[in-house]
């Protein structure tokens, strides 16, 4: 009889408050700090890999995870939500846009997606909050920042298509960067932290960030800013990056193919984060 | 005699220019032989593309509608028109989402990618096959005649105005020797920020 | 063997409907009226399978008026036109479709234009300036193709069909009872006398 009965636990306070929403951002706040940087080329997320033991497999452990070609995400908070979010991520992209439009999400849409899915868990019966928030960060066909600023600028070039504002809309193309809280808010950055030690690297990105960044600097500040939180070493086995870059036609696994562009977000090899650290 | 496709009748062609496409119809709905309506346009605009239906008129106007509401929808959602190859690949699910079921129509697909300006043109079996094409895209009982009209008139790299001349001469042409299609013709020419819609008389016989 | 004729005109949409009711060879009734009231501007005809044409006719007659007395405003006939169409689309592929053929006639309440809307079971929507269904549309439309004038008057539109139903009592095989004959004006939906007693001699 019991489970005839189904109401949502995240109920409203008499002072207007979700409790179960706060609860699920404490557990948020107590995760391994994540972060994210958006440059003029690309876009970096970084986080510790943080384990307990010696005689862990860091190798074998994977927090920031290809979602589209385009599009990469990493968390704070509880790992297992997470993943459930990644499949449904995953998921979602190919049922809801793939499969209709044979193209992947914009970032925008897969952020909707992912924020719906945690604003429904905040609402729903018998479920709990997720108990993580999400650093997405992905690349938009579409017109880039510097060449909208220069059409607004009035320096109208003769031929150059212009984007038809007609629907006010995101023609907007680039690297894009979103924070997705458990309540299903969700925000756009140029960059930002989450996680146990968010105020601190907000903080610091706060000082070190610059308009104009390159994807290299932006790589370089993200390494700083974690070592200014991170609590064991920081070598290429202890912490992770993904980036959004150029096209990587190398993980194409074919070549020659017309037309055929690689993906966008990969993750650095340990090899390559200590090439960095080296340089730090 | 009695194919869903050729009870109501009716004629449909696309075609790439330079920097511009063309896509035209008749405006013939009949009921077999019989002329029931000459005021029956088989294309619809969906922010800068265009969706050309031939086959049975009541899927004519469910399938049409029903990307009305799809493409408004995306608009909704993304904030910006539907470009023509996404567009193209949406007809595409859509009408295998009905593969055992299917609209009894032939849909043909054009317009100027947003993007890069480049034309683009395709044609649609009724469950959904794209048939990309670099000329030209002829659907409806006029098919057959269309395609010989296309194949003799059609030149790469046309002018708008060319292009207009050429579409109309090969759908008038094709038209007069099919009893199904005809009684008038509406013809688009899409170019990069200018569309020109020109409503042809036609013979009324 | 059942007659549905619609014309329009400078003010006003005219339906005319047979008034047999029939049942294979068999004339069950001879005063049949084949057409409801939608609301105070808008008329449909119907004709086809037996239980089908008035279940279907009264069912969106029901949802015509439920919007009228819901919104204290009418539909205008273009609106029913395509609502009455999704209906019968989505019934075309139910398990049993409706096989009911329809005129839909009106003006529109806020512009007074005159509409006339050719509909049938396949849910085929034209907007038309004059129609028929079933057999009549092979001797009435070639009539109506000559003496049609979207500036006529009631008086004129009412001779002109006339002329159809004369043409229709000469060459139909079967008496179809006279007809049952309606005005859409802009005061509303109006009974028209039609002298069904006429005897027309054939060629």
């Amino acid at each position: 009889m019991a489970d005839r009965y189904s109401f949502s636990l995240t109920t409203f306070s008499p002072s207007g408050k979700l409790v179960q929403i706060e609860y699920a951002l404490n557990a948020v706040n107590q995760g391994v700090t994540a972060l994210g940087i958006k440059a003029t080329n690309g876009i970096v997320l970084a986080t510790e890999k943080k384990s307990s033991s010696p005689l862990s497999d860091p190798s074998s452990l994977s927090k920031i995870s290809l979602i589209t070609p385009n599009i990469g995400m990493v968390y704070a908070g509880m790992g297992p939500d997470y993943r459930v979010l990644v499949d449904r991520a995953r998921k979602v992209s190919h049922t809801g846009y793939k499969r209709i439009y044979n193209e992947y999400p914009p970032t925008r849409i897969l952020v909707q997606d992912v924020a719906r899915e945690m604003q429904e868990a905040t609402q729903s019966g018998g479920v709990r909050p997720y108990g993580v928030s999400l650093l997405v960060a992905g690349w938009d066909e579409g017109v880039m920042p510097d060449v909208e600023s220069a059409v607004q600028g009035g320096g109208e070039v003769e031929g150059e298509k212009k984007p038809s504002g007609k629907t006010g809309g995101i023609l907007k193309g680039g690297p894009m960067l979103y924070q997705v809280d458990p309540s299903g808010a969700y925000y756009p950055w140029k960059a930002t932290a989450i996680g146990k030690s968010a105020t601190t690297a907000k903080t610091f990105l706060e000082k070190r960030y610059t308009e104009g960044l390159e994807l290299e600097d932006a790589v370089h500040i993200a390494l700083l800013t974690l070592k200014e939180t991170i609590e064991g070493e920081m070598n290429g086995d202890s912490i992770e990056i993904g980036i959004v870059g150029p096209p990587a036609d190398h993980l194409l696994g074919v070549e020659g193919v017309h037309g055929a562009t690689g993906p966008r977000f990969r993750k650095l090899s340990p090899q390559e984060i200590e090439d960095y650290l080296t340089n730090l | 005699m009695s194919s869903p496709f050729s009870i109501n009748g009716g004629a449909c062609v696309a075609m790439v220019g330079k920097d511009c496409v063309a896509i035209a119809c008749d405006l013939r709905l009949g009921l077999q032989a019989l002329t029931v309506s000459n005021n029956f346009p088989k294309i619809f605009q969906y922010g800068d593309v265009f969706l050309g239906l031939t086959g049975l008129a009541t899927d004519v106007s469910t399938v049409s509608d029903l990307f009305r509401y799809k493409v408004n929808m995306y608009r909704l959602r993304e904030e910006r028109n539907i470009a023509p190859s996404t567009f193209a690949n949406l007809v595409s699910s859509s009408l295998y989402e009905r593969r055992f079921g299917p609209y009894f129509v032939s849909p043909v697909v054009a317009g100027l990618d947003p993007k890069s300006g480049r034309p683009f043109i395709c044609g649609f079996d009724s469950i959904g096959c794209i048939d990309f094409a670099k000329d030209f895209i002829v659907s409806g009982t006029a098919s057959e005649q269309l395609f010989g009209m296309c194949e003799s008139l059609w030149e790469p790299d046309l002018g708008p105005d060319d292009l207009f001349e050429t579409i109309s001469q090969a759908l008038l042409s094709a038209v007069d020797r099919d009893a199904l299609s005809g009684w008038g013709a509406h013809v688009y020419i899409v170019e990069k920020d200018k569309v020109t819609k020109r409503l042809l008389k036609g013979r009324q016989d | 063997m059942e007659v549905l004729l619609g014309i329009t005109g400078k003010d006003f949409t005219l339906i005319a409907a047979s008034k047999a009711a029939m049942r294979g060879a068999t004339i069950l009734k001879a005063s049949d009226d084949k057409t409801r009231q939608l609301n105070k501007h808008t008329l449909v005809a119907f004709a086809g399978e037996a239980g089908d044409t008035i279940q279907f006719s009264e069912y969106i007659q029901a949802n015509a008026q439920l919007y009228s007395m819901r919104n204290e405003s009418d539909l205008s006939p273009s609106a029913l036109a395509h609502y009455v169409r999704g209906e019968l689309a989505s019934s075309l592929r139910s398990r049993k479709p409706y096989n009911v053929n329809l005129l839909l006639g009106g003006v529109d309440p806020i512009t007074h234009k005159p509409s006339l809307f050719w509909l049938d079971y396949l849910a085929a929507l034209a907007p038309v300036p004059y129609a028929a269904h079933g057999y009549a549309q092979y001797y009435c439309l070639s009539i109506l193709d000559k003496h049609h004038h979207p500036d006529m008057t009631l008086v004129q539109g009412i001779k002109v069909l006339e002329m159809c139903t004369d043409e229709l009592k000469r060459r139909l095989p079967i008496d179809f009872k006279g007809m049952t004959v309606k005005a859409v004006t802009k005061d509303g939906v109006r009974d028209i006398e039609f002298n069904d007693d006429k005897v027309v001699k054939c060629a």
